[in-house]
């Protein structure tokens, strides 16, 4: 294809992308060294028929001026990384100085608001995306060796939490493990303890999460895996069979190895989509007992002073995150593309 | 599955059976669970007393009369005004799909038929593009939207979410380009087309089976959408979602949760119907497309 | 009024070479057939004729004018593709017309062109019917159809027989030689089989890695093959080759001796025959060793040895037998002898 050609066909997407993904980029990075300004404080001096005494008063027209000239507010460098709200070295280095033992240390980690986002984004990205692959896994399987009358059925019903939105889908769970909802009731009988509740409970919120978390994602694990399943090769399947290998080991070496691209395909999938988890968190009203990067963004922004300085930190700490995710599939990609 | 091979004995059978049946139930149980629900009293979908309650519905029959009550849907939809989300929602998502699909289409066409360097990393790009999550994107819009005066329209919103979009829109459209043999737009170059002429009278009659199964996936990504949404538009231009969000920290302290339950049973059916009718290309843009939403 | 001339021609991707400084002129009317394994580069050599992939380096010359930067549309070609490039959402009658009408040639004779064409291609039967519909005969017809519909300058055809099944490549075969004589149009034909290459080409253009080998008849590509590469390549079975030495006008190697031959070159050499022109002997032949195997191909018989490396081939009378293992000669006189130099694979003239 030539150049030209090239250059006009793709012209509308890299605009978009450039105007609405690149930009903001750099804008979220440029913010973030940028703190907003304070108000600007008069000293007025008041006389009365008492004296004359000095009072402090808030410049609405200055601080507005202000504002308006430098939308991005005051430079701060690095000050918004290093505060309490972020990367909070003092707090860190002072906990790190007090606490006995590392658990002890952990747990004061666990008390400031970036770490406590990071620690459950990595638990969640690291427990759901293995679950999932295997309960997909699983599933595909259950479903090839099964009657194909099954087959339609179960894929309908398997689409539909992956299908249905994330919010949506999270809210219908979090109704039915509520106290006085169905799955709710059923803990407490199980547990034999009336007062038992998820929305109390850390642990059990946390687990919460990361079952709606498999719950939603297992069906795009099972449609690749399962589509995976109808291209192994009956030839080596047979040969195997032939050779004297049990079932299992027809599973081990013939089905499994056909899978293995399918399965760091969907690896990949996972991993970008679970370190962004966010709406459970919302439905599940959750934040008290656990927060999402994705989340923290989401609560700078939308309070009643946007915290927009606070948000753009964050926000570039999770693309450094996610860059470090990401660094070994895109070094691979390179490297295929660069033998061909 | 005549093969010997592939044929199972009745223990793995009954196993493999009985695995699916009880994965079926956690898939599709709490959905029917919440409309059947829908359709009671809050003291019947949340009930103290008896889980079983709201299986038949005894408060709801004390309180209205029947076993099935309306009361939420009318609630949400007419007190609440959820139509008007509803309507939003229709239009951001027929414009979004519209639009993604028109740029996505031209680009995806062009990086399948380029063997320059370029359209490699062109498409390496838009891989670091698709794992951003949107809200740290949504950090950068916030500011230069308020001040060009941009914040809260619809179609703020829809130009927003199609450049979202774009990365995986081009990736899907491209590997379904690539399954288009190069030959047929190539004859048409010299039979006397141009470029653009060979994709407008060749290309775009064979692409639809491709473009459809994208086109599902940017109106799931455009309908599922809260991040953006929430963020980006004023209170009367809500859709659907951030429409629901917003009714958990309102109507839950006067009591209405059965609002929400109907606005979240109403936002589901479509998705539903369309799953229902379009299985197959879900299914194939899962597989084939080799990129997911 | 066609002449097409490649001057200096390169492709390179990166560090890749596709076509190293091909050099070739194609007088009008000519049936040019490009032929080589896969990979050689005539493919890539064909489409920077038609424009789909740019030069690197030299000059195309289409009549008179450097074609170089003209688009595909510009060149006044048309082209028969491998998978044909058929549109499916159109019928034969509507496919074939397609050049025409992009080519905004007035409308009041498009009728008549197209009917001309499917004339003689004969679908006469299948003219309404959609490319999904058609056998692959037929399709392939469609191809050649909406290739001829105009008069082009110079026709492209890429292996266009190689999708067809072997009976109907020999009629479709004939029918394309038979065209190609009745418009009298400029030829270049890609193909990697070398029966096709004989039987149609008025020359063929042997390309190895990018390189031509040999151009020629296809009677001196045969009888007189460039080198070792050509000689595999051409004939079926391909020539026997047998390393050895040449010293005073014999030449040795395992289990052959010949004699007789020139005694000017000496060294390392590459000794090659036909298998249709050696025979057996009982005795004195040039080749005796052990049998490694006999097949029996209908109208005659082939015997095979294994002499060093090489496995060399002879036919015989169908009604010939012996055992594997069994010594059998064969004579192999020096007047149906190819030398070849070892090192370079070039032809040694006799």
């Amino acid at each position: 294809m030539k150049h030209s050609s090239f250059f006009w066909f793709v012209l509308p997407s890299t605009l978009l992308m450039l105007a609405f993904i690149a930009f903001p980029i750099v804008s979220v990075v440029s913010q973030s060294f940028y703190t907003a300004h304070e108000q600007v404080v008069v000293q007025v001096k008041n006389c009365g028929p008492f004296g004359c005494s000095m009072e402090t008063s808030v410049d609405q027209e200055a601080t507005a001026a202000l504002r308006e000239a430098e939308p991005l507010g005051k430079f701060a460098g690095l000050d918004i990384y290093k505060d309490r709200n972020h990367l909070a070295f003092g707090e860190v280095a002072a906990a790190w100085v007090n606490s006995d033992g590392l658990p002890d240390f952990g747990r004061s980690l666990m008390n400031l608001p970036f770490y406590k986002a990071m620690g459950f984004t990595l638990t969640y990205t690291a427990v759901v995306t293995p679950l999932t692959i295997l309960l997909g896994f699983f599933v595909a399987i259950a479903v090839n060796s099964v009657a194909k009358a099954l087959k339609g059925p179960t894929i309908f019903f398997s689409l539909l939490p992956m299908i249905v939105t994330p919010l949506v889908g999270s809210l219908i769970l979090f109704w039915m493990v509520d106290a006085r909802g169905i799955l709710g009731t059923g803990l407490q009988w199980l547990t034999d303890d009336p007062n038992l509740s998820v929305k109390a409970s850390t642990g059990l919120m946390w687990i919460m999460l990361m079952v709606y978390g498999v719950w939603h994602a297992a069906p795009f694990a099972f449609v690749v895996f399962y589509a995976g399943l109808q291209t192994v090769n009956t030839d080596t399947l047979e040969s195997a069979m032939v050779d004297g290998a049990t079932r299992w080991e027809r599973i081990r070496f013939v089905v499994v190895p056909h899978l293995l691209p399918l399965v760091t395909f969907v690896a990949l999938i996972q991993l970008m989509d679970n370190f962004r988890v966010f709406e459970p968190i919302v439905s599940f009203q959750a934040s008290a007992h656990a927060t999402s990067l994705s989340y923290a963004i989401y609560n700078d922004l939308g309070g009643e002073t946007r915290l927009l300085s606070s948000a753009a930190a964050t926000s570039v700490l999770t693309i450094i995150g996610i860059a470090i995710l990401l660094s070994p599939v895109l070094v691979r990609t390179w490297r295929d593309f660069d033998r061909k | 599955m005549s093969s010997k091979a592939t044929r199972q004995p009745p223990t793995i059978r009954i196993m493999a059976t009985s695995f699916l049946v009880i994965w079926l139930l956690v898939a599709a149980f709490p959905f029917l669970w919440t409309l059947w629900g829908s359709f009671k009293v809050e003291g019947d979908f949340f009930s103290k007393a008896n889980w079983a309650n709201a299986l038949f519905g005894t408060l709801t029959q004390a309180e209205t009369g029947g076993s099935f009550t309306g009361a939420g849907y009318e609630g949400a939809w007419v007190q609440e005004e959820f139509w008007r989300a509803a309507l939003n929602t229709t239009i951001v998502c027929v414009f979004v799909v519209t639009v993604s699909l028109t740029c996505g289409t031209l680009g995806g066409y062009a990086l399948a038929r380029s063997t320059h360097r370029y359209a490699f990393w062109f498409l390496l790009f838009a891989l670091m593009f698709r794992a951003m999550p949107p809200i740290t994107l949504v950090s950068g819009y916030l500011l230069p939207f308020f001040e060009w005066n941009l914040w809260g329209h619809l179609y703020t919103t829809v130009i927003v979410l199609v450049a979202i979009n774009q990365p995986f829109t081009l990736w899907m459209l491209h590997s379904f380009f690539k399954n288009i043999p190069k030959d047929l737009d190539e004859s048409a170059m010299v039979d006397g087309c141009t470029r653009f002429q060979a994709f407008r009278h060749v290309i775009i009659p064979v692409m639809w089976p491709g473009v459809i199964t994208t086109g599902l996936f940017s109106f799931l990504l455009a309908y599922n959408d809260f991040a953006v949404t929430t963020m980006l538009l004023s209170k009367e231009n809500q859709t659907m979602i951030p429409k629901i969000a917003s009714f958990l920290g309102t109507t839950q302290t006067k009591g209405n949760v059965m609002f929400a339950v109907s606005a979240v049973v109403s936002a589901t059916a479509p998705l539903f119907v369309m799953v229902m009718f379009f299985q197959r290309q879900i299914v194939s843009g899962l597989t084939a497309g080799a990129v997911k939403g | 009024m066609a002449r097409l001339q490649l001057k200096n021609v390169n492709k390179r991707w990166g560090s890749f070479v596709g076509v190293d400084n091909f050099n070739l002129d194609i007088a009008d009317e000519e049936f040019l057939v490009l032929l080589g394994p896969s990979g050689c580069g005539k493919s890539t050599t064909m489409r920077m004729i038609a424009g789909l992939e740019d030069v690197t380096d030299g000059e195309i010359i289409l009549g008179d004018r450097v074609v170089n930067d003209l688009e595909p549309k510009d060149r006044d070609i048309s082209m028969v593709f491998q998978s044909y490039g058929l549109y499916p959402n159109l019928t034969v009658y509507e496919n074939i017309r397609f050049p025409l009408r992009v080519r905004k040639v007035p409308k009041e004779k498009h009728d008549e062109m197209v009917m001309k064409a499917i004339h003689m291609t004969e679908l006469e039967d299948f003219m309404h019917r959609r490319p999904a519909e058609l056998s692959g005969g037929q399709r392939q017809r469609v191809a050649l159809g909406r290739a001829i519909v105009r008069k082009p300058t110079v026709f492209l055809m890429d292996e266009p027989l190689s999708n067809l099944d072997a009976k109907l490549r020999v009629s479709t075969r004939a029918q394309i030689k038979n065209l190609q004589s009745k418009l009298k149009t400029t030829t270049v034909y890609v193909t990697h089989d070398q029966i096709e290459a004989m039987t149609l080409a008025d020359r063929v253009v042997v390309m190895n890695a990018g390189k031509i080998q040999q151009v020629g008849t296809p009677t001196d590509i045969y009888d007189m093959p460039a080198n070792t590469f050509v000689a595999s390549f051409i004939g079926s079975p391909a020539m026997n080759l047998v390393e050895g030495a040449l010293e005073g006008g014999t030449f040795t190697g395992e289990g052959i001796r010949v004699e007789g031959l020139p005694t000017g070159p000496s060294g390392n050499i590459t000794l090659g025959f036909r298998a249709e022109d050696a025979e057996i002997v009982d005795t004195g032949g040039q080749i005796s060793a052990p049998m490694y195997s006999i097949e029996l191909l209908g109208e005659a018989s082939m015997i095979t040895w294994r002499l060093g490396g090489a496995l060399v081939s002879i036919k015989t009378n169908k009604e010939y037998r012996a055992e594997i293992g069994d010594v059998v000669q064969a004579s192999i006189p020096a007047s149906i002898c190819h030398l070849f130099d070892t090192a370079s694979g070039e032809r040694i003239a006799l």
